[in-house]
């Protein structure tokens, strides 16, 4: 995912590319899924990947609840 | 032995081998940035290169870790990018690269340090920059783009 000046560039990016237009998240809410998504300490043995429950609680609790970010 | 018995004993030695080399391989990044190669986890852990190879491919089937198409080496241990994307993260005593904007954020989330991201408006090309520091960021006003449905993300990760 790439980061755009405003919804006006990722429009205008989607039209040269031929793309429908995704989700568009702010700052904010990017920030929050990296802090949610990545704390776990992936160099602990103990480490494992989010169950799918897990990983959509994460989306839902920054307000990603459209069917865009269901996972399966 | 029973071949249930050996198939379970098997099961279990390339386990314990997946958890130490992705221990391994994670341990390494977050110490230079980037990933190690097969040959470099082939002579710290004293493994074939032959077996670290069909290690990265279970744990790539496990979504552990995104190689490389041809050679086999690692591509993503995700946040961090194996080759140059255009999310470059300063951050502590190096600079690294993203996946992209989730992931360069991922990297200052992850090695828990204060970071500059140096990126472009994926439109335009007009430079951006963002920094980490206390537990915030800051920086050039934009949005991200998320231009693949969730469900599909692993379709093509590269691609997202």
């Amino acid at each position: 995912m790439l980061y755009f000046r405003s919804e006006e560039h990722v429009d205008r990016w989607c039209r040269q590319w031929k793309l429908e237009r995704g989700a568009m998240l702010t700052l904010d809410q990017v920030w929050q899924l990296a802090k949610a998504w990545y704390s776990p300490d992936r160099s602990d043995p103990a480490w494992r990947r989010f169950t799918v429950d897990e990983a959509e609680a994460i989306l839902t609790g920054i307000g990603l609840t459209a069917p865009f970010w269901n996972l399966l | 032995m029973s071949l249930a018995h050996w198939c379970a004993r098997l099961a279990r030695v390339s386990h314990d081998l997946d958890v130490r080399v992705r221990s391994h391989v994670y341990g390494v990044t977050m110490q230079r940035g980037y990933p190690p190669t097969i040959a470099e986890i082939s002579a710290a852990l004293s493994l074939a290169q032959a077996d670290v190879r069909a290690t990265f491919e279970r744990l790539a089937a496990g979504r552990a870790l995104v190689l490389q198409p041809g050679s086999g080496e690692i591509l993503m241990a995700e946040p961090f990018s194996a080759v140059p994307t255009p999310f470059v993260v300063e951050v502590g005593g190096f600079s690294c690269y993203g996946n992209c904007i989730w992931d360069a954020l991922g990297v200052a989330v992850m090695l828990k340090q204060e970071a500059r991201i140096k990126t472009a408006c994926g439109d335009c090309g007009m430079a951006l920059q963002l920094t980490v520091a206390g537990g915030l960021v800051a920086g050039d006003a934009g949005v991200a783009h998320f231009a693949v449905p969730a469900r599909h993300w692993w379709n093509d990760v590269v691609f997202t």
